[in-house]
């Protein structure tokens, strides 16, 4: 079995960003991407980030992780400034960016083969996620041979291969069909309560960002900004039977009015 | 109509006539037999002057004396080795040129606009140069053949290395890969698809540069054997020894193909 994570800082306080602008220099001038991003997430705590395209919800995600650079304001990830290639942050994005070249255990192994680990616990530990993902009849495939649903189980084994106390998600089930989506959220929702991991959701769907989370961050776009933070008062497990409850409409329609604030204050 | 509609409702699984495998080999077959037995006629009767155009049975004997020949052989080992030469040279190069290109911008931005260019000159007509520098002997046709070789792998590098996923890169840098993990776990073998059409491509073309140069002025080779076929009016002679040209270029074809699916085996065609 995969034992819990116990990575979490003495505050709490996983990742915040406090006043963060980016701006993207362009051919004739400058695009504000988003303007003064305040987030505060606690360890072991579940967020989606929701809103329209633009509003530079998976920029905040690469700023998190080191991939991009941001103009101001003060980002701490786990009480650093935020780098590439922390071995404790799993980045997982839309597409499964497998290596065709590997089988199901390879790419799995792929960030310990990095990492320099050739111990006989990193071996079990590829061989227990595989399990985990429930793909451990198809080892020794290649993902031309998986199904586009498998390939993203076999991207998020691999996220989850150096334990990272900390997700980001960047729309991971996005391109795959809604039943495939549905089913991977729960597993992925069944996951996160096993263990605990800090996890940031980005995505275009408000129902899948309520179903997987304890809050929800609607935002705005050009430039992007917060437009609302909603707390998700639903019981774990998270199951599909609680799309239908009354609880899980009002969050979404809580999301869906703070969302809509903004298309009306654009256009007065 | 009706009717026909009928017919393919009950027999929707009909292969078109194309696809079947009679006719896949049965066709290419009977063109062949057609084309020979006509050439083999045009010739015997005379239409056609036999000796700018002997018959097919004609260069077939022909062919099989050529094999016994001690002369012939040594003129396949010659210019197989301009060839090979000149593929792995002008391969190589090409790798590592097309590598640094599509690695670093600032060699890119000083060197594609030369490589384009150069990529359009027809690079034969270098043969007469060649041949003065480098003489009459295996040297000028080796360097006719690599320079030949290593414009395909060049810019096919370059395309392989430019359409490499760039999320991909973004995984590796999350995972903390130094920039040699990155190359050689990654990028390289990303673009060796498109990479390694380059070198198939190069292959054919070395041996087209090492006959080329061989025409253009040299003593040995299959090329020259062409040539002085021709003038003594040996046409026959001369055939047989394209045919020979034809099937190396095929077993080289061949072989390059095998070694394609054993490199990059996850390519599925």
């Amino acid at each position: 079995m995969l034992e819990k994570t116990d990575k979490a800082d003495g505050s709490g306080l996983a990742i915040s960003l406090e006043n963060v602008d980016k701006i993207y220099p362009t051919a004739t001038g400058s695009l504000e991407v988003f303007r003064s991003i305040s987030l505060q997430i606690r360890s072991g705590e579940f967020i989606s980030l929701v809103g329209p395209s633009g509003c530079g919800k998976s920029t905040i995600l690469k700023i998190i992780a080191g991939l991009e650079p941001f103009n101001s304001g003060v980002v701490k990830v786990g009480g650093e400034e935020p780098r590439a290639g922390r071995r404790d942050i799993g980045f997982m994005f839309q597409q499964s960016v497998l290596m065709p070249w590997r089988t199901v255990r390879e790419n799995v192994a792929l960030p310990f083969e990095i990492a320099h680990d050739k111990s006989e616990k990193s071996k079990q530990r590829v061989l227990d996620l595989i399990d985990l993902v429930g793909l451990k009849n198809n080892l020794k495939l290649l993902p031309s041979e998986l199904s586009g649903g498998m390939q993203q189980r076999v991207a998020f084994a691999r996220t989850l291969a150096l334990d990272p106390s900390i997700l980001l998600l960047d729309e991971p089930f996005a391109a795959l069909d809604e039943f495939k989506r549905e089913f991977l959220n729960v597993e992925v929702a069944k996951i996160h309560d096993d263990l605990k991991k800090t996890s940031i959701l980005v995505t275009h769907s408000i129902p899948e960002a309520v179903l997987m989370s304890d809050r929800v961050i609607a935002l705005g776009a050009h430039p992007g900004r917060v437009l609302g933070d909603i707390a998700i008062d639903l019981p774990r497990p998270r199951t599909p039977d609680l799309i239908g409850t009354t609880k899980f409409q009002n969050a979404v329609k809580q999301i869906r009015d703070a969302l809509a604030v903004t298309e009306v204050g654009a256009a007065a | 109509m009706s009717a026909t509609h009928v017919q393919n409702a009950v027999r929707p699984l009909e292969v078109p006539l194309y696809q079947r495998k009679t006719v896949r080999i049965g066709l290419p077959i009977l063109i062949l037999l057609i084309t020979c037995l006509s050439w083999e006629g045009l010739s015997r009767s005379g239409v056609v002057n036999p000796i700018t155009l002997p018959p097919i049975s004609a260069i077939a004997f022909a062919f099989f004396e050529l094999l016994g020949k001690r002369f012939f052989w040594e003129a396949v080992i010659v210019t197989l080795q301009e060839t090979m030469l000149g593929f792995v040279i002008g391969a190589s190069v090409g790798l590592v040129i097309g590598a640094m290109t599509g690695t670093f911008p600032m060699f890119r931005v000083a060197l594609f606009p030369f490589i384009v260019a150069f990529q359009n000159t027809p690079r034969v007509a270098l043969a007469p140069v060649f041949l003065t520098w480098f003489g009459f002997g295996m040297t000028s046709k080796v360097v006719m053949a690599a320079v030949i070789c290593f414009f395909p792998v060049v810019i096919n590098t370059v395309a392989g290395l430019a359409a490499v996923d760039q999320n991909g890169r973004l995984l590796y840098k999350t995972l903390g890969a130094s920039t040699r993990q990155t190359f050689f776990k990654f990028t390289l073998p990303s673009a060796a698809p498109i990479t390694f059409a380059g070198i198939k491509t190069a292959l054919t073309l070395a041996l087209l540069g090492a006959i080329v140069a061989e025409f253009v002025g040299g003593s040995e080779g299959l090329g020259v054997l062409v040539k002085e076929f021709n003038f003594q009016l040996r046409v026959d002679m001369a055939f047989a020894v394209i045919l020979v040209l034809a099937s190396i270029g095929l077993i080289l074809y061949g072989l390059i193909e095998i070694a394609e699916r054993k490199i990059i085996f996850w390519v599925k065609k």
